[in-house]
């Protein structure tokens, strides 16, 4: 669905977005994640046609983004970070305003923001200013926003940021709905490693301007290189008798033993001192790691201001 | 077509919701209007004359001082409270000061003998006598009512002392068979007022409304550089100038749909504040404002208003980096373009340099346009110059902030 290659940016001679390549299948949700500065807003500013590319190619659905901008722009749509609409108007006024900018009018006007309503589980206070919403009812309608135009292409920029749990776990039903429903490609910010775990089906990890991963979701979260034994209390004496093996690392109640040539003898090593000590083992995931421990192995986890 | 009339209802509903914006636009300059025009109604509204208290001793005993009080009573402008006879300077003083009175008038004990004496003659001790007349003033009284009083008062005593000339040559005016008392007639002005009015029309007397609402109307024109800067402002840093911006809205289309709700706004000012001159400022006891002749004058010049009006609100806006920063500016712009433009004191009693001064504000163009058509019964053509300039400088101010957006490639 979109095809980036080559793709450079730079801001009063600093480099933003350097060599990027991606490919993103039609359909899926893409999971973008990168430390602050890393180059996301740029990435997303250019797709949407916000802001232009210093060199690269681009297409969505196979048209060129160079000769065919409006095109692309009318068949996308964005979501902010901030949340950007009119606090003085109702929920309904807003959606009105935006909607007629997408060229809707009448009937079909109508239709769309009845179903953004909906998608936004907004009936309740559709009519209200929104200056008087709760947090977590300004994401929804944020969100609704970017639907009126039925995108192809939803763009969203951290879309939970500061929302109770109840907010965010109806926006990102939300999103799966509409990505499941109407096949809608969605391309997904977020500092929430758990979030971008739980909603897309392939991640991309962007750096200093670069992309130094992307893959599909299943893929990237096997393609380990430790086995993760989580066990019971561990008493200090069996801290003690393992912390000398090259190849094992102790986080609480966590085991990490490389996989190398190794692995058998510290397995076994491990074992012995488990059965000795009475440590009780509660499961063992071949090649398992979560997103945030690669995230930070990958990107380093120096502060990023 | 659409999208513009949903734009036009957005920036209505916003503005309208907008207690602040609604009180600066409206309110403000509607309250303005009504004091201006009530407090100075009779600066301008001769039917309407202020009388100003006069505190008076007559120390004289003769005759020539009743009739010259006669004859101050005939003056509108003063009235005139008698005090104690024996009352001295300081008795007078104190009783200014107690009773608010800005002046007071002592007649002396040689009022009489000096109304009836030739020019240059010593009194009967041989030596230059003191004046007859003393006059107290508050340092608080401006220098022209000062005058307009010892004007009045220099005229009736050289009145009293004509009538004394005619009275001691009695005889051989009898004897020449002229009237005397037909030469004591008091003189009628000589002097024939006449307005100069661009247009045909010549009934229109000038009147505090007809000052105050073209002023105010311009100031409070030029105060949509808050509302407007200040939306703009949010829009930017909400993000919602960036979405709209992915849904392949233009930059010229984000200006456009900000200009043309404000000039309908500004629209609503005029009409509003014009409705308050003609309706609501008769009913509180001032003048009615009448309208000039020239529908095209007065559409032509509200246009120019707005559209520079507008295009300082979207260059302060593109400058500033926040709302409170845009604010402060328009304010202080909005203030020093009033007090230079004859807004808040009109340009008339300002000197010469602040006149030539004047001439950089362009709220003074504006009133100069609205004074054209309200007060001197001008035409389009007669606004043109001031419309003309009005519509450069916003031209150069639209290009100013097109530019700048077009740096900061946030629009």
């Amino acid at each position: 669905m979109i095809e980036i290659r080559n793709l450079c940016k730079s801001y009063n001679r600093k480099t933003v977005l350097d060599n990027v390549n991606i490919s993103v299948r039609r359909g899926s949700i893409m999971g973008l994640l990168g430390p602050n500065g890393a180059g996301k807003t740029t990435l997303i500013s250019i797709l949407t046609g916000v802001i232009g590319k210093d060199s690269g190619n681009i297409t969505v659905g196979g048209i060129d983004l160079d000769r065919e901008a409006g095109r692309i722009q009318s068949m996308c749509s964005y979501v902010p970070q901030t949340l950007a609409f009119y606090a003085r108007l109702s929920a309904c006024e807003n959606l009105e305003y935006f909607g007629s900018l997408w060229g809707l009018k009448g009937k079909k006007l109508k239709e769309r923001m009845e179903f953004c309503i909906d998608a936004g589980s907004m009936q309740a206070f559709v009519d209200k200013r929104v200056d008087t919403f709760s947090g977590g009812m300004k994401r929804r309608l944020n969100l609704a926003i970017g639907l009126l135009n039925e995108p192809e292409i939803l763009y969203l920029d951290e879309p939970t940021v500061g929302v109770d749990a109840q907010s965010r776990n109806y926006i990102l039903e939300t999103i799966r709905k509409i990505n499941r429903e109407r096949k809608t490609t969605i391309i997904y910010t977020s500092h929430y490693m758990d979030e971008i775990e739980q909603v897309s089906d392939e991640i991309a990890v962007i750096d200093e301007g670069r992309i130094i991963l992307h893959d599909e979701k299943q893929a990237i979260l096997t393609r380990a290189d430790a086995v993760l034994i989580r066990v019971g209390q561990m008493g200090e004496d069996a801290v003690n008798e393992l912390q000398p093996c090259e190849g094992v690392r102790i986080e609480k109640e966590r085991i990490h033993i490389k996989r190398d040539e190794h692995l058998s003898e510290n397995m076994a090593a491990v074992f012995a001192v488990f059965h000795d000590r009475g440590v009780r083992v509660d499961d063992v995931v071949f090649g398992h790691k979560t997103l945030e421990e690669l995230f930070l192995k990958l990107t380093n986890d120096r502060l990023r201001d | 077509m659409t999208k513009m009339l949903y734009t036009l209802k957005k920036e209505f509903l916003l503005i309208t919701r907008d207690i602040h914006a609604v009180t600066v636009l409206f309110v403000m300059p509607a309250v303005f209007i009504m004091i201006m025009s009530l407090a100075m109604r009779d600066l301008f509204d001769l039917h309407h004359a202020v009388s100003i208290d006069v505190l008076a001793v007559n120390r004289d005993t003769g005759k020539r001082s009743e009739a010259f009080f006669k004859a101050m009573k005939e003056i509108p402008a003063f009235t005139f409270h008698f005090l104690d006879r024996d009352a001295d300077a300081e008795k007078a003083k104190e009783q200014m000061l107690t009773r608010d009175v800005k002046f007071a008038l002592i007649i002396e004990e040689n009022f009489s003998t000096f109304v009836v004496k030739e020019k240059g003659e010593k009194g009967e001790k041989g030596e230059k006598e003191g004046k007859p007349l003393e006059l107290l003033v508050d340092p608080s009284v401006n220098v022209q009512t000062q005058m307009v009083l010892r004007s009045a008062l220099d005229g009736k005593l050289a009145q009293l002392r004509g009538d004394a000339f005619i009275d001691s040559i009695g005889g051989f005016l009898d004897s020449a068979g002229i009237d005397k008392e037909k030469l004591k007639a008091a003189e009628e002005s000589q002097v024939a007022v006449h307005y100069i009015y661009k247009g045909g029309r010549s009934f229109k007397i000038p009147s505090a409304v007809q000052q105050s609402v073209p002023a105010w109307l311009v100031f409070s024109m030029f105060f949509i550089v808050i509302p407007l800067s200040n939306t703009f402002i949010s829009e930017r840093g909400q993000g919602t100038l960036m979405r709209l911006k992915s849904m392949n809205v233009s930059r010229f289309a984000l200006i456009t749909g900000k200009m043309v709700p404000y000039l309908f706004i500004n629209a609503i000012q005029v009409i509003m504040m014009i409705a308050i001159g003609v309706l609501v400022v008769p009913f509180f006891g001032g003048t009615a404002l009448t309208l000039g002749d020239s529908l095209g004058g007065l559409v032509l010049i509200s246009a120019s208003v707005s559209f520079c009006a507008i295009s300082l609100a979207l260059l302060i806006a593109s400058v500033a980096g926040t709302t409170e920063q845009a604010t402060t500016i328009g304010g202080v712009l909005n203030i020093i373009f009033g007090a230079l433009g004859g807004i808040m004191v009109p340009k008339f009693v300002m000197p010469g340099f602040m006149q030539a001064l004047a001439i950089a504000s362009p709220m003074s163009w504006g009133l100069e346009g609205f004074l054209d058509i309200f007060l001197r019964s001008g035409s389009a053509s007669d606004v043109l110059p001031e419309s003309l300039s009005l519509f450069i400088l916003g031209g150069v101010m639209l290009t100013l902030t097109m530019i700048l957006l077009r740096r900061q490639k946030e629009v």
